[in-house]
């Protein structure tokens, strides 16, 4: 019997050996990055669109432009690009021999039958940021044409890692198995995905700037429950990853690096103006007046955030500050203005949908309780559906922000913008003001005031209250060395792990 | 029964235990310090003497959550008991009576309920039903009943095959005549002790669900909403989930001390029935008396 336990053993123990083989071991001596992230549930850059996961999907795509320190556009795949004398047309310019990691040429052509399929593909969360391209040509095989429907001097913004992570044509002729085996020409690529699981990269020598990726193998793991994320990577068994406010005391006290990372997120209270109470302006106006945004930055931001009633954090170039604090935190003239829209106390009863608990929905509920508005928080694990198709009346929202702060504008004031709940609602004027700071070149002393003129008009609009704007929060190991401080981004260029 | 309960030092401690607790469900959110939902901007602050167990993440006085949220539990507790008491024990009763049919019937659906885990179908059940504790625990009290059928069953048959009820039977009483003359006093006890654990059970489940989130909305004070709270802010308030921990030990382990006390306290008849109750968490068959 025991030699039968033993024999047993000895299988057991050469079994998980030749598991750990393969494709899912670490090689002796190789730079390996550990990170512990929500794993990705789309690798096809068009279906998973340009939300936060594209920092993810950034490991094994390129995308034609980056962005530096400043949220400048950079060259990436793309080397330069112009636009011609009228502002409606862009060419862009590929580096020479470009590939991707399945051995595809990486080429206008390329570039064109992802543009195109992501202007065209039935399941693209995309297609709404490509309005502005109204033809798509490869002229050569490294200059891509752009024809504009209308004059768009943030198409170099666009066309970065949220929008434009150029996928193998070849690849994408599946797109359901490239939503799951990634195929791109990033800095790294995909050998093992497990979804729920692990995915594990290696180096892509064939990248365009492999000479400065200093990592040889990334691990990505799904994340462990806040409470035990830091001791995790305490222990070593992670080397990065993203940090809840409330655990950068525990981690800076394990003496882990936190690394508090600009970027260009709000959040926000969105209100279908097309559903009741919210057609009533005066609801709308005493909702603002009820929301106390440093009760926000400091229970759910543990103070590392900022509060703004934007829909850019405050110092952005398309912050306004003649709009600040158009809305102060009043509860005696929110409950006036309820009055005077012909609400009693308690009377108004509305249902706060969100896709998962977060103490936001319940200072949300506990501001409106003091105006006398009693709100059930609904948790609804498909809220993205009835979101999306503008069906809530009141939810919560929190954008990652984009690089190009017009994309950001019309996603939140456009008519049929993703995060406007009250489509086809748009303010009055905002489309012109938009226009004109899309017409404005980046390089134009009018920029930042035609983009400030552009946020004016949006935050007319009565179906949104911004809140607050964090940081993005990252908790690492002392062995990774600094990220680079990209805004938004997450950038592996000179990025080191010791042994 | 209460009076030999009583009786017994074990009986007494777990009675003023879980009478503690009725009462706080009774009158918990009428004694709390504070509104158990009023937040404040003194966020995860240590216990002080305005504030007995300290603050949550939001600034809500702990020590008034707890309070506000035993009645819930206690609600929750007592539907898993009484729904698993009328749909267990009765047929359980019955089934040595009613003919083969209704036995082979309820033994099939027993053995069916047993083999379902509780949590997980209470979950799947508020996914199906809608976010709520009376629709878990009901799931909860359905697939409980199996074990206060057995007992139930098993006491009924071992006083059917008595002289006195052969007797009883021979003289043409009717069965109704005989459950309530004769069966009733020898199944209580061991029903008794299957009731004081049962409810262990559902305030442990109570405590689960809530833990996890599911059948309540926030902001509504539970034991076990307050200690998952806790545990995502522990490098602030390391102690904080001793307090939720505490309670729900403390109910759970008065309700196992009572089913112990009232096993003593019913005799020997009783201890041979209930110490072949079945187990919760195995689902394993248990042998009739």
């Amino acid at each position: 019997m025991r030699k039968q336990l033993l024999s047993l053993l000895a299988a057991v123990t050469l079994g998980l050996a030749g598991c750990a083989g393969g494709t899912g071991s670490a090689t002796p001596g190789e730079s390996t990055l550990r990170w512990a992230v929500a794993l990705p549930a789309h690798w096809d850059p068009v279906v998973s669109g340009s939300g936060a996961q594209f920092r993810i999907l950034s490991l094994a795509y390129a995308s034609l432009t980056d962005i530096d320190e400043n949220g400048k556009a950079v060259p990436s795949l793309a080397e330069k690009w112009e636009y011609n004398a009228t502002g409606d047309q862009v060419t862009f310019h590929l580096r020479p021999n470009l590939k991707f990691s399945d051995g595809e040429a990486l080429n206008a052509a390329a570039v064109k039958a992802y543009l195109e399929r992501a202007k065209t593909q039935k399941n693209s969360a995309l297609f709404g940021d490509l309005t502005s391209i109204k033809e798509v040509t490869a002229a050569g095989d490294t200059d891509i044409v752009l024809k504009l429907s209308q004059v768009d001097y943030q198409i170099p913004l666009l066309l970065g890692e949220r929008v434009a992570q150029i996928t193998s044509p070849k690849a994408a002729s599946d797109p359901a198995k490239l939503d799951q085996s990634p195929v791109g020409a990033g800095p790294f690529v995909v050998t093992e995905n497990v979804p729920g699981s692990h995915v594990y990269l290696k180096k892509n020598p064939d990248y365009w700037d492999a000479a400065n990726i200093h990592i040889d193998r990334v691990e990505l793991s799904a994340a462990p429950d806040n409470a035990t994320l830091v001791s995790s990577l305490q222990t070593g068994v992670y080397d990065l990853a993203y940090l809840d406010p409330s655990q950068v005391k525990a981690a800076q006290a394990a003496g882990l690096d936190v690394v508090f990372q600009p970027g260009f997120n709000a959040a926000n209270i969105s209100l279908n103006v097309n559903k009741k109470p919210f057609d009533n302006p005066k609801v709308v106006d005493a909702f603002r007046y009820a929301t106390n945004r440093k009760e926000f930055v400091d229970k759910v931001t543990f103070g590392y955030g900022k509060a703004t009633d934007q829909a850019f954090p405050p110092g952005y170039v398309a912050y306004d500050p003649q709009s600040a604090n158009a809305y102060p935190y009043d509860v005696a003239k929110a409950k006036q203005l309820l009055a005077e829209a012909g609400y009693a106390a308690g009377q108004i009863k509305l249902d706060l949908v969100i896709p998962a608990p977060s103490s936001a929905a319940e200072i949300v509920q506990s501001q409106l309780a003091a105006i006398g508005v009693t709100v059930t928080i609904k948790v609804d694990p498909n809220w993205a559906t009835p979101f999306f198709a503008k069906d809530l009346t009141l939810s919560l929202y929190g954008t990652t922000g984009r690089e190009s702060p017009v994309q950001t504008l019309t996603a939140h004031f456009g008519p049929n913008g993703p995060l406007n709940l009250s489509t086809p609602y748009e303010p009055a004027g905002f489309e012109d003001a938009v226009s004109l700071a899309r017409r404005t070149p980046l390089d134009s002393p009018d920029y930042a005031r035609n983009l400030q003129a552009a946020t004016r008009a949006g935050l007319a609009s009565e179906a949104l209250i911004f809140t607050y704007s964090q940081p993005n929060i990252f908790v690492k190991s002392k062995k990774v060395s600094a990220l680079p401080a990209v805004p938004g981004q997450i950038h592996w260029t000179g990025v080191t792990v010791g042994g | 029964m209460l009076r030999r309960v009583l009786g017994l030092g074990a009986g007494r401690v777990a009675l003023g235990v879980l009478l503690t607790v009725v009462l706080l469900a009774i009158f918990g959110p009428l004694v709390a310090p504070q509104d158990p939902l009023a937040t404040s901007t003194d966020l995860l602050a240590a216990p002080s003497a305005h504030h007995w167990l300290g603050t949550d993440y939001l600034g809500r006085d702990v020590l008034s959550r707890l309070l506000a949220g035993s009645r819930l539990s206690v609600l929750g507790a007592v539907e898993v008991v009484a729904m698993a008491l009328v749909v267990g024990a009765v047929p359980g009763v019955l089934s040595v009576y009613l003919g083969r049919a209704f036995e082979w019937v309820t033994l099939r659906l027993v053995d069916t309920l047993i083999a379902l885990p509780f949590l997980v179908f209470a979950v799947a059940v508020t996914a199906l039903l809608g976010n709520g504790i009376p629709q878990a625990m009901f799931v909860v009290g359905l697939l409980v009943s199996p074990l206060f059928y057995r007992v139930a069953r098993a006491a009924t048959l071992a006083v059917a095959r008595s002289p006195y009820v052969e007797a009883a039977v021979i003289a043409g009483a009717s069965v109704a005549w005989i459950v309530r003359k004769h069966v009733w006093g020898k199944v209580l006890p061991p029903i008794a002790v299957a009731l004081a654990q049962t409810t262990g059970v559902g305030f442990v489940v109570v405590a689960s669900l809530t833990f996890l989130g599911i059948g309540v909305r926030p902001p509504a004070p539970t034991w076990g909403g307050v200690l998952a709270a806790d545990l995502g802010f522990l490098s602030y308030q390391p102690y904080a989930p001793l307090a939720p921990i505490v309670l729900i030990m403390a109910t759970v382990w008065a309700c196992n001390l009572l089913a112990d006390a009232l096993r003593d306290a019913s005799g020997v008849a009783g201890r041979a029935l209930v110490l072949r109750r079945p187990r919760f968490s195995g689902g394993s068959r248990v042998k009739e008396a």
